[in-house]
């Protein structure tokens, strides 16, 4: 167990594929507020757009009346980024989810997103909200690399 | 992200600027090939050296410029490529899919 949080900041967005912009100017404020380097900025910025778009795309289906909320929160030198959404069959099952580096797949335009947060990040994990949904639950050690 | 454009050697080169994350972004570079394959400009090269990152929205929308493309009997190139979408490119194997150069000037010669 690590240490206690000290820092913890949260939005909520409609989903509406436009708010994204938002969603990465809201985490590259906290996280430069925090010190994190700017490579390690770049690739949380990369992962939480990523997740954000899913959430917004796939969890809640562009539907503005279901919420996206991103929550970031600071434990010493781990940030953990969670992205919830409101979809009614959660959680997501990553299992599900095509090898995007299948050469049958290599030109499809979609699908390699969740590869993506998993190569970048620490951790990874995909857990049930508490009133349904997904949560994507992501840490990152955020010292100088 | 901006999008502006230019031709040099009967190559068009698209700069886009800024971040590619999703939203609109996605649309504007599409409506952009089709109307350059429409005028039969079809020899397309796109300058990154001004995209701080994308995400996989933003390859996306590469590999559909690239087939587009290549389905006009055309084709697409990227130049300047940062460390970044490098980075991005090879762990998606997409390295394997585009030409890619340091230069806007070896992307046109590669045509």
């Amino acid at each position: 167990m690590g240490p206690p949080p000290t820092e913890t900041a949260r939005l909520v967005i409609p989903s509406d594929p436009h708010r994204v912009t938002e969603a990465d100017e809201f985490l590259e404020l906290a996280l430069r507020k925090h010190g994190v380097p700017d490579s390690i900025v770049t690739d949380l910025a990369i992962v939480t757009t990523e997740l954000v778009n899913n959430a917004i795309m796939h969890g809640n289906r562009q539907n503005i009346d279901k919420m996206v909320t991103l929550t970031v929160q600071f434990s010493g030198d781990i940030v953990e980024i969670r992205v919830a959404d409101q979809s009614d069959d959660g959680p997501f099952d990553p299992s599900t989810l095509p090898d995007p580096l299948a050469e049958e797949n290599l030109l499809k335009e979609v699908g390699r997103g969740v590869f993506i947060v998993r190569s970048l990040m620490d951790e990874v994990t995909f857990e049930k909200g508490p009133t349904g949904g997904t949560v994507v639950v992501v840490r990152k050690s955020v010292k100088s690399e | 992200m901006k999008l502006t454009h230019r031709e040099q050697d009967g190559v068009v080169i698209l700069e886009p600027k800024g971040k590619i994350m999703g939203g609109p972004d996605a649309t504007v570079l599409h409506e952009q090939i089709h109307e350059l394959i429409s005028q039969s400009k079809l020899r397309v090269v796109i300058d990154l050296a001004k995209v701080d990152w994308m995400n996989s929205t933003g390859l996306g929308i590469l590999i559909a410029g690239l087939t587009t493309l290549r389905d006009n009997k055309g084709d697409l190139k990227l130049a300047c490529v940062t460390d970044k979408i490098q980075s991005l490119l090879t762990i998606t194997k997409l390295i394997t899919v585009f030409d890619a150069y340091d230069t806007v000037e070896e992307a046109i010669a590669g045509f």
